[in-house]
């Protein structure tokens, strides 16, 4: 990786000063499970790093009434692991237990999570062309395309969303506390952080390259929730597609309220599903909605050359994720 | 010299020597080796699949902090011929400066047409891979039997379909490369290679630098994989040494993730349109097959289909062949694991499932009836060929993995894998492989005054356990435990011995191994006889003792050697020389049939549980029965098929490399999205050894990972009745053979 100055501040609002406003010159380090690999690739190469990990107070979960706070420090292991959470919200803390391996999850963070950036390979080849890193064709869209974007319309870049976390925390409306220079200081709804890339100043969310999430709120509302990955294997695997879903009610028949389908690698953002949420909602959760949601949502798809299938995995984690969160009996697991 | 007929430890269960090293880390590798002010090197490789190279500039890189030397491998106006094809090394003092210097060298290529696919290969008119000819075409060994036109007429049933698998990487987890360092005057030079041929590594290096016998040392404690990717010191290797010689410094050059899948070796891909028919009795009477396959810019024909269809060939008399090698713009392939056998297992096995459907039978029975005969000729000639007593082999393993999985129970017919989405399936298939071993396989055993007892050969353990075998066979002879043996292997110095491929080493090294034990022991009993005043053959060996008949004492080992009245007593033992083999039948007899021999089979079944919803296949449980004659360490035998099968399901479901069309690049050169399986993807593997002593030593190396990818792809049949084509059978697979079906194709 290309040498850089680390930098260990111990408060956020000294990490923020350290960081350019640019992107490219400075990047913030947590675990290091993404960066470090895209540095010793090349694909990022900062000339400053700048740790979190000497900032105090942002590996704190705290647990209130109306609402849930999470530092960003947090790490992925400890998210999978805590009770309260994996009660109230299993959405989340399902899916950062099924994160890469042991590894990856004692490392990585909330904060890294939800700012990581997109696999795919051509980006981070730096001999392939890619428009995030400057190049003038994606080439994605011709060449090898089985995990990429099926949510195409539009967009010149297919990178595939790759944080399932994300979509957990969109469905149960949670929002990020970001810092800013100055001690600038603002609140993000997850389901708006988001923004589709096409070009190398641009990153998959909408931070500024000096601000940094110190943590995110998470209301409880008690809203029935749940994730599904479609896993080719369990071991240090992505999902091929994943969703998450939360609603009002909806359980023992009641009719759900409020429904929120999220989906992680269909598109080049979370995407949430709204069709989808709108074929259930009102509606009691049976098989026969959760089926229908989940063709509701593959609407709309726009399969690259190689990833047609990547639709039909749609309706199917749409569904098992509704089924799951309603309670009902887990066909698939014969 | 035959195997003693009443065994202690040979055939039982022994761990392995060496497994608490490698558990805590204590064992070094050489990938661990760090020798005082070592260098670190790196290969400065082509990104292009195809280009020349135009210039060359390394004025840069030799002004970088660190910077030490650099070798030229390639000069401006050569070709490169795939992406990670090498072009110069450099040398640094730490790892990161290194990263620096190699950034550094500016080099221009004027890039040039490539093909990485088969189909692109096979269409290109022109030579894109610098081979011969003017395309990427070899045509190679097309075969007919006589009249095979009327082959297929008047039977029941035919199937004909399109099978293969794709290209895969060895994916060493220990990467190629070694550690170089040569002695103060420059004469000598040691290297800490990981290699799976110790002597021929060394040699190698003695050649390109015209050295005498003896002044290059390869040592090789431990070895993490090579799968038949590490015969030799390769360019990186030359280039260390070389390095190294430049800088009079120790220089480190192994190959990082991305190169030991880009250019540490690939396996051929294979894909074929095969044509099967069988009367209505389940006679297979005819097998026709035209395919095609790569081995990267290999110049001659590096995958074969000779051996097609494979296992059944001698049972079905109408064989027609046609078969033509793509060359691509990848790196040269390099034999893997049984080579050629894995991909001709898919293209027969799979065809054979499909007949046995359309003939609406039992596919074991089907495979029952079609199993190759037993050679008589060969079964006259020796007794205990493999050749000559094939079907009843496979006969009585068919008849132990039926019981074993409960086959008549759990099989159904094709589709039938219940009612839910999740299917469940069974497949089977066969294999065969050689795993004769040969010599020269020099060993020594030493017996020493203070009760220590030393093995020693150059051979290699690549993982295999063949440490713990030495030991076994030595313990055996003279009645100790093999934790009693301090083994010493993998040192060139140590002389000859054969490169562990084809599985070789266990039958190669166990009969040198056996007679060192038995000759030391020999020469201690007689030099003891004279400490204690009797006739030598009044001295025996039992369990921890030397009993001396004539008073019926005891001594305990230790003591024994203690009596001796020098330092040590040592024992030679390697095969008689080719020329006396040649020259001797009843000496050929002796070691080739009785103390090793070769030919093996096996069989092997896989449950799968399919969602055919999502695709997504789980190997739920797995069985797997093998011969290998006589069988040295039942625990690692176990272990072997064990991981044949692990590496087996591995090309059957996950891994295969990803090409890009457009730049020639490997998309997947990693562990991230070149998949492999963990823990928590592995089935439940029961092993059974079937265990023939009589015939001697057989390797089993390779064997256990044929019939696996085959065995999967027909359970994955079996489960929802549709054919998933091409391995691995990812989830986009098997939905697009789900939808096919659906669609009324299929
Ligand atoms: C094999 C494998 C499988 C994986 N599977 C999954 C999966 O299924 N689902 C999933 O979601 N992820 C998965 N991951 C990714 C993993 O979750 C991320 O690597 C990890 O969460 C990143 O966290 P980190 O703390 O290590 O981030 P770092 O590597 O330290 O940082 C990542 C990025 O986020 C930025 N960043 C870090 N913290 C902050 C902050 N507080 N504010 C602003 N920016 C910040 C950094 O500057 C950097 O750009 C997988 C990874 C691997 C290798």
């Amino acid at each position: 990786m290309k040498n850089f100055t680390y930098y260990r501040p111990t408060t956020a609002e000294q990490a923020v000063a350290l960081l350019e406003a640019r992107f490219g010159n400075t990047e913030m380090l947590a675990g290091g499970t993404d960066l470090l690999s895209l540095q010793k690739d090349y694909i990022a190469q900062p000339a400053r790093v700048v740790s979190l990990n000497g900032i105090a107070g942002l590996n704190t979960i705290t647990i209130g009434q109306r609402s849930v706070t999470i530092g960003a420090g947090v790490t992925l292991a400890a998210i999978a692991g805590h009770v309260q959470l994996s009660r109230l919200f299993p959405a989340l803390a399902s899916a950062a237990g099924e994160i890469g391996g042991p590894q990856i999850r004692n490392m990585g963070t909330l904060g890294g999570n939800l700012c990581q950036r997109n696999r795919c390979w051509y980006f981070r080849d730096e001999h392939s062309p890619c428009l995030l890193r400057g190049g003038n064709r994606c080439s994605a869209i011709e060449g090898e395309n089985k995990y990429h974007a099926i949510f195409t319309a539009n967009h010149r870049c297919v990178i595939a969303s790759p944080s399932t976390l994300a979509t957990g925390l969109i469905a149960l409306g949670a929002s990020a506390e970001i810092l800013g220079p100055q001690n600038r200081r603002r609140t993000v709804e997850l389901a708006k952080f988001y923004r589709a890339p096409a070009a190398a100043n641009e990153r998959e969310h909408t931070l500024a390259a000096n601000e940094l999430i110190t943590s995110v709120t998470i209301p409880v509302r008690g809203l029935t929730n749940a994730a599904y990955e479609v896993r080719q294997k369990q071991s240090s695997d992505w999902p091929i597609v994943q969703c998450a879903v939360a609603f009002s009610a909806g359980r023992n028949g009641e009719k759900a309220t409020g429904v929120r389908i999220v989906l992680s690698h269909v598109a080049p953002t979370p995407m949430i599903a709204e069709a989808a949420g709108r074929a259930v909602e009102n509606r009691a959760i049976t098989a026969v909605a959760a089926t229908a949601a989940g063709r509701a949502a593959a609407e709309g798809a726009k399969p690259l050359s190689q990833n047609g299938y990547k639709v039909r995995l749609v309706e199917v984690a749409v569904k098992r994720a509704l089924m799951i969160a309603a309670g009902l009996p887990r066909y698939w697991e014969a | 010299m035959p195997w003693p007929t009443t065994r202690r430890l040979i055939g039982t269960k022994i761990q392995r020597l060496d497994g608490v090293e490698k558990a805590t880390g204590r064992a070094k590798y050489a990938f661990d080796i760090k020798r005082p002010r070592m260098l670190f090197a790196k290969v400065i490789r082509s990104p292009h699949a195809h280009a020349t190279i135009k210039s060359i500039d390394t004025a840069a890189a030799e002004k970088v902090a660190g910077y030490r030397a650099l070798y030229q491998i390639k000069k401006a106006g050569a070709s490169v011929f795939f992406a990670g094809d090498e072009i110069l090394a450099i040398a640094a003092d730490t790892e990161e400066h290194l990263e620096d210097c190699v950034r550094a060298v500016r080099i221009e290529y004027t890039v040039q047409p490539h093909a990485v696919r088969e189909d692109d290969a096979l269409r290109s008119k022109t030579n894109t891979t610098g081979g011969p000819g003017g395309n990427n075409i070899n045509a190679a060994g097309d075969f007919s039997t006589d009249n095979f036109e009327n082959a297929f007429n008047g039977l029941a049933a035919t199937h004909q379909a399109d099978y293969g698998v794709g290209v895969i990487s060895h994916q060493c987890l220990e990467s190629h490369g070694l550690v170089a360092e040569w002695d103060a005057k420059q004469e000598n030079l040691t290297v800490w290679a990981s290699t799976q041929a110790v002597p021929n590594t060394a040699e190698g290096l003695r050649v390109h630098f015209k050295l005498k016998p003896g002044q290059v040392k390869c040592i090789t404690n431990y070895m993490g994989g090579g799968f038949g990717s590490k015969f030799g010191p390769d360019i990186q290797g030359i280039a260390a040494a070389e390095l190294a010689r430049t800088t009079r410094q120790a220089v480190k050059l192994m190959l990082d993730r991305a190169e030991e899948v880009t250019v540490g070796g690939i396996r051929p891909s294979a894909y074929g349109n095969v044509k099967i028919g069988a009367t209505k009795e389940g006679q297979i009477r005819a097998y026709e097959v035209e395919c095609h396959g790569t081995g990267g810019i290999s110049r001659g024909a590096t995958v074969s289909f000779a051996i097609l269809p494979y296992v059944y060939g001698p049972a079905i008399p109408n064989i027609k062949r046609r078969h033509r090698v793509a060359r691509t713009n990848i790196q040269i392939a390099r034999a893997m694991r049984a080579p050629n056998h894995p991909q001709n297992s898919i293209l027969t096995e799979l065809a054979i499932d499909d007949l046995a459907a359309r003939l609406n039978i039992n596919p074991m029975t089907l495979r029952l009836a079609n199993l190759p005969p037993n050679d008589q000729a060969e079964a006259q000639a020796n007794p205990r060929t493999f050749v000559g007593q094939r079907a009843t082999i496979y006969r009585t393993e068919i008849e132990i993995i039926r019981k074993m999985c409960g086959w008549d129970r759990a099989w159904h017919a094709p589709g039938q894998g219940g009612k839910g989405v999740v299917k469940t399936g069974l497949g089977m298939a066969l294999h065969t492989w050689g795993g004769g071993g040969r010599g020269p396989n020099p060993t020594r055993v030493t017996i020493n005054q203070n009760g220590t007892v030393v093995a020693q050969s150059s051979s290699q353990d690549l993982g295999t356990a063949q440490r713990t075998v030495t030991a076994i066979i030595v313990a055996e002879i003279l009645g100790l435990q093999p934790t009693d043996i301090t083994v010493n292997l993998g040192d060139s110095s140590f002389g000859p011995s054969t490169p562990s491929g084809g599985s070789t080493t266990c039958p190669g090294t166990s009969p040198a191994i056996l007679k060192a034990a038995e000759t030391a022991r020999d020469a201690f009993l007689t030099s003891l006889a004279g400490r204690l005043n009797v006739q030598r053959n009044q001295l025996s060996i039992a369990p921890g003792v030397v009993v001396n008949m004539a008073n019926n004492q005891r001594i305990p080992f230790r003591q024994a050697c203690g009596m001796l009245n020098v330092a040590s007593i040592q024992g030679n033992g390697d095969w008689p020389t080719q020329k006396e083999l040649q020259g001797n039948a009843k000496l050929r007899e002796e070691w080739t049939t009785r103390l090793s021999n070769q030919g093996v089979g096996g069989v092997q079944i896989a449950e799968v549980k399919v969602d055919t919803e999502t695709g997504v296949v789980k190997c739920s449980r797995f069985w797997a029965v093998q011969d290998c004659g006589l069988i040295i360490n039942k625990l690692a035998c176990e272990s072997q098929v064990a991981g044949g099968v692990i590496m087996g399901l591995n090309y059957a479901l996950y891994e295969e490399c990803i090409y890009d069309r457009a730049t020639g690049r490997q998309v997947n050169p990693n562990m991230e999205f070149y998949k492999l399986a963990g823990i928590a993807d592995m089935p439940s593997i029961k092993v059974h050894m079937h265990d023939m002593p009589e015939r001697g030593v057989i390797g089993i190396g390779e064997p256990p990972t044929i019939a696996t990818a085959a065995a999967v792809g027909n359970a994955i049949f079996n489960a929802t009745g549709v054919r998933v084509p091409i391995a691995p059978y990812t989830p986009e697979r098997v939905l697009a053979a789900l939808a096919n079906r659906r669609a009324g194709n299929g």
